[in-house]
């Protein structure tokens, strides 16, 4: 399973990914991969930085260093690790460990590496526009040769909509709080439109279309659009909201906790509605949650995260079977399960960092303990791992 | 077990532009001292309204119809505002759902943790001096009126004993919180040592100077005659070493503070092993003997001064008051008597034919007189059924009188209606409207009723009557002498504003708030969703509460942190004995937490019984399906949700409310609602299925099956 999951293109790619507020390091050297068709779930407790992971990668946030590349297209560059290299170089420098001449060719090269950086992270979506537009008009380029009014008239809306296209449309965003992240002024219509009029459609009678489409795709009504979010219940709250995160027809969804603000009957409605769509669209979903026995039922890879790392990163059967990171033991254990004599013995693990490491010698780094299993451990610990894998 | 909290037929409704919904329809449950109970049910079920009503926080345009929610001997929801807030947050605290909006934006976390503290302190303080005063009184009173028989001599003498309890209780409460604080000092800078300790060995330790001078100060304070005596010198030369070891910890070299570290925990462990002195006696020897205190060790000072107590005062005072307790108890029971033939001379009034307001009236108000009369003023346990008698025979009282009226008018408007029904009818019309059936009051069955309640409290006092012999003066004399002493300590227990200070940042670690001290002086917004919520559960706990009501308290946190804050209630709830109210829509959290569970769909409780009950061997569908809704980590295929959406309760469906979404629902689930069947002494369920007509009904395969599973796994585990 795991080799013709990697076979598969990769869609997303995190390469430390750092994402700063001040002095708080919410998210701290993330690197994963996400093929296309796959389900990745990112798990840890509130504030380990799984949020804004998902924030990040979708361009909420400018990140602070490292690189995003959506479909081999960099969407994302941060600049602080350059910096942080030129600063090093001035150092060393002083310190006599480099000559002048290889300290200015760092610079240099950092520099230019600056540059491309910010031009990506502003630019990523006018090339792509670019190449959208030319695209257009290459394939009209013989048609409109003897065209017919209605041929004009479609080549300049597809030509304006290319215009207006933007490659992280392709990337959507379910939200936890499904009160919150619906605007209760707009009809259920003009919420789930809104991204296809911000993009230049303007025939009313497609929009209508579409927009019947997809409250039909996920269990509403047509009679639905005319209404406001208030007058939904949860459940069908979060339904819009994922009605309007699939309208752009996107590649890829960060699914921010849909379902932990939710009833539990609700929430089975929810998932099952999910994984229906997922089939149906060959949707890839970056799926942020706290709750393991969703997480598990969902994912077919897994990311756990602790303050801002990524500890350990494995597909889900193998995850739960070997569990091998401290961190991810004490999640496990911190499951609650419908059955009292079980609860009655369930021990938690409690994780301390400092009483469950020893990295006075050496520090951690990722390593893989089998194949597609990542801990984060050091050379020590990694000889212990192997030896308790099943 | 003692029973906490009684809940019976409580109905409520909430008026709404679109009509009356009716939230809560008829529920009832006993909460037992030290016992959780777990309500469950989906958003709408009337879980937080029952919550609600029970803290007397019901919204403005509720309405409750009828019930009754019986605390402490009073009918929580009949009693007036004042006494409300002598019971609301501090003998019943809350944990709301939502921690964005039960803490204050603007007020710094601190002040909101000890605002409370405060505030409750000076109210304790003055409630203790009340309730210590009436009862030393009422207990002079008793003592005096069995035991002087008119000698004026004796009389005086026990005045000045009663005198003397008053007085000496000051002194060793000064005492007393002299050695609590140096102990607790000596405690805290223990587990703070230790922890910077093993933060050395790890090579990782923050805030160095900060915490060491921490630990050097809570050393001094810990330094008293009945803590940190003998090792006193030892800890002050750690105390210095470890002073003078800041600087080159600082720089990365540990070893001096590890090895002053280690000499303060030695001298630490030893003293905070001793054992504690009794400051209850020592207080009396100081006041009365006018002597120093005998140095000896700890143990044989205990005893010899509890020797002094009791030769000179305490098996005394305690004889007298024993005494006192025999005669108030024997004033009381004869009382009873009475009240027994009051009521039965009174009941005739109300089996007439046709009640007379007047008379009724009358005579209730010389029953409740007489019934009053009974109340033993020296029982610690209060008597609830002769508090409550008189407020819930008027409610009934009421209903007989208004109903005269009400039938009336609504026979009227019942005889107009089928009148017009009529006439379209002959007219070969079908009109699109019903009748609306006549809800006339049933004046036999209220008559019955409070005939009820005049037998059941009859019954009540015969049987205190009859168990008169069978009560342990003795051991009731020594509760009588503990309650003096715990009201006289809450006399004198002044809660400071650095004392809440302190406490509040204990509870702050308690519910795992990393670096309590920085945290304690930020606004609600720089806290996450899961640290809000700890607060929030630290300032309910604050007030030491005796019931505590959690409404999703974890609904919102993630894993981790729930599995800590549930750890948390359960470890609250053994040590100080906490009854808890714990509201969810998550069966899979309560497996653990709960004793007892109640199910709850559109209002009412559909299956109640023990947490064994509703997890192995659940009866009722609607619990089937939310035990089968949600994945659990060997789940597979597709989940089972539930269909549709809980039912509208402007108008609750005839029949069973969850027949609609319930794929076993028969034919008669929407025509009749099920009564509560019984299955076993613990487990009841409102459903169809178990009427012994009903075909037999398997529960889900992914219950059984994952019964079955965690059965073979306990299983395997016990075989290793």
């Amino acid at each position: 399973m795991d080799n013709d999951m990697s076979n598969r293109e990769v869609l997303l790619k995190v390469e430390h990914l750092c994402q700063f507020f001040g002095s708080n390091k919410a998210v701290n050297d993330v690197n994963f991969e996400i093929h296309k068709g796959e389900v990745f779930g990112l798990v840890g407790e509130s504030g380990c930085g799984k949020t804004t992971t998902g924030r990040s990668i979708i361009k909420l946030y400018n990140i602070t260093s490292g690189n995003v590349w959506f479909k081999g297209i960099r969407i994302g560059a941060g600049i602080l690790s350059y910096k942080e290299a030129i600063s090093q170089a001035k150092k060393d420098l002083k310190e006599g460990k480099i000559t002048s001449d290889e300290c200015s060719a760092i610079i240099a090269e950092n520099k230019k590496q600056i540059k491309l950086a910010k031009y990506d992270q502003t630019h990523c979506d006018k090339e792509y526009q670019k190449e959208q537009v030319a695209k257009v008009k290459a394939e009209y380029a013989d048609k409109l040769k003897d065209a017919t009014p209605e041929l004009r008239k479609e080549y300049s809306d597809r030509l304006r909509k290319a215009r207006k296209t933007k490659l992280v449309t392709q990337i959507q965003m379910i939200f936890q709080d499904p009160i919150a992240s619906l605007d209760p002024r707009m009809t259920v219509r003009e919420i789930i439109s809104e991204g296809l009029v911000i993009q230049g459609e303007k025939n009313k009678q497609v929009i209508n279309d579409k927009v019947y489409q997809m409250l039909e795709l996920v269990g509403l009504v047509r009679e639905h659009a005319g209404r406001y979010p208030h007058e939904f219940s949860g459940g069908q709250r979060q339904r819009i909201g994922i009605a309007r995160s699939i309208i752009m027809n996107p590649e890829m969804i960060i699914a921010d906790e849909p379902v932990s603000a939710l009833d539990v009957s609700i929430q089975a409605q929810v998932i099952n509605l999910l994984n229906d769509i997922r089939e149906k669209m060959n949707l890839t979903i970056l799926f942020i949650a706290h709750d393991l026995s969703v997480v598990k039922y969902f994912s077919d890879r897994i990311g756990v995260m602790y303050y801002g790392k990524i500890v350990e990163l494995a597909p889900s059967d193998e995850l739960f079977l070997n569990p091998l990171h401290p961190y991810t033991r004490s999640l496990l254990s911190a499951i609650p399960l419908p059955d009292p004599e079980y609860e009655k013995t369930r021990k938690r693990i409690v994780y301390n960092p400092l009483a469950d490491h020893d990295y006075s010698v050496e520090g951690p780094t990722m390593r893989e303990v089998k194949p597609g299993h990542f801990v984060l451990c050091n050379q020590a610990e990694y000889d212990e791992y192997i030896k308790n894998l099943k | 077990m003692e029973n906490k909290l009684h809940v019976e037929n409580l109905r409520i409704s909430f008026r709404t532009s679109n009509g009356k919904v009716q939230a809560v329809r008829g529920i009832n449950f006993d909460l037992q001292k030290g016992e959780t109970l777990a309500i469950v049910g989906e958003s709408g079920s009337g879980k937080s309204v029952t919550a609600k009503a029970i803290l007397g926080i019901l919204a403005g345009n509720a309405i409750v119809e009828d019930g009754e929610i019986i605390y402490d001997g009073k009918d929580l929801l009949k009693i007036d505002e004042d006494d409300f807030h002598k019971i609301r947050g501090d003998k019943i605290a809350m944990i709301f759902q939502d921690p964005m909006s039960s803490l204050n934006p603007i007020i710094r976390i601190g002040k909101q943790l000890t605002e409370a503290m405060i505030l409750k302190g000076k109210a304790r303080q003055k409630e203790s001096k009340k309730l210590f005063n009436t009862y030393l009184a009422e207990l002079k009173k008793a003592m005096i009126a069995a035991e002087a028989n008119g000698n004026s001599e004796k009389a005086a003498e026990l005045q000045l004993k009663c005198a003397q309890f008053d007085k000496f209780e000051y002194k060793h409460i000064a005492l007393e919180s002299e050695y609590n604080f140096a102990f607790e000092s000596a405690e805290e800078a223990l587990s703070d040592a230790k922890a910077i300790r093993f933060e050395m060995e790890k090579n990782a330790p923050t805030d160095i100077s900060y915490r060491i001078n921490r630990i050097i100060t809570l050393c001094k304070r810990s330094i008293q005659t009945y803590v940190v005596n003998e090792k006193k010198n030892e800890l002050l030369t750690a105390a210095s070493a470890l002073k003078s070891s800041v600087k080159s910890a600082k720089k990365g070299n540990y070893d001096d503070s590890i090895s002053a570290l280690s000499d303060i925990i030695a001298a630490l462990e030893y003293s905070v092993k001793l054992p504690a002195p009794n400051f209850f006696c020592m207080g009396y020897y100081l006041t009365y003997s006018g002597k120093e205190l005998p140095n000896m060790p700890i143990p044989e000072l205990n005893d010899y001064l509890h020797r002094y107590l009791d030769e000179n005062f305490m098996l005394d005072f305690i004889a007298n008051a024993k005494q006192g307790l025999i005669y108030s108890d024997a004033k009381s029971l004869k009382e009873k008597r009475e009240a027994i033939e009051s009521l039965k001379s009174h009941k005739s009034v109300f089996a007439e034919e046709n009640l007379n307001k007047k008379a009724c009236y009358k005579a209730l108000k010389e029953m409740n007189k007489e019934v009053m009369e009974t109340v033993d003023p020296l029982c610690l346990v209060k008597d609830s059924p002769t508090y409550t008698f008189a407020s819930g025979f008027k409610t009934e009282l009421d209903r007989y009188f208004n109903g005269i009226s009400k039938n009336k008018k609504e026979k009227r408007r019942f005889e107009r209606q089928t009148a017009k029904w009529n006439r379209l009818v002959a007219k070969g019309k079908e009109p699109d409207w019903k009748v609306a059936p006549a809800a006339l009051t049933d004046f036999d069955a209220l008559k019955t009723i409070m005939a009820h309640q005049i037998d059941s409290l009859i019954e009540h006092y015969q049987k205190a009557i009859s168990a008169e012999t069978s009560r342990n003066f003795d051991a009731e004399t020594v509760a009588v002498i503990d309650y003096l002493k715990e009201k006289a300590s809450g006399v004198v227990l002044k809660v400071t504003k650095s004392m809440a200070k302190e406490k509040a940042l204990r509870l702050m670690e308690e519910v795992g708030i990393p670096e309590p001290r920085k945290r304690y002086t930020q606004y609600p917004f720089e806290f996450s969703g899961g640290m809000r919520q700890r607060i929030v559960i630290a300032i309910a706990l604050a007030a030491n509460p005796d019931i505590l009501i959690c409404d999703e308290p974890t609904t919102a946190l993630d894993v981790t942190i729930q599995s800590q804050i549930l750890e948390l209630i359960n470890n609250l709830k053994r040590e100080r004995k906490l009854s808890v109210i714990f509201i969810t829509h998550d069966l899979g959290v309560v497996a653990n937490m709960a004793d007892k569970i109640a199910v709850m769909y559109a209002g009412k409780i559909v299956e109640y019984g023990t947490s064994e009950d509703i997890f192995y061997e659940s009866a009722h569908p609607y619990t089937w399906a939310l035990l089968s809704s949600m994945p659990d980590l060997d789940t597979n295929g597709k989940l089972d949700a539930i269909p549709g959406t809980p039912p509208n309760m402007i108008y609750p469906p005839a029949g069973d409310a969850f027949a609609a979404r319930n794929k076993y629902a028969m034919k008669i689930d929407f025509e009749q609602e099920p009564p509560m069947f019984k299955i076993s002494d613990t487990h009841y369920a409102a459903t169809w299925l178990l009427h012994p007509k009903a075909p037999k009904v398997e529960p889900p395969k992914v219950i059984t099956e994952r019964i079955a599973r965690m059965r073979a796994k306990k299983e395997a585990n016990n075989g290793q």
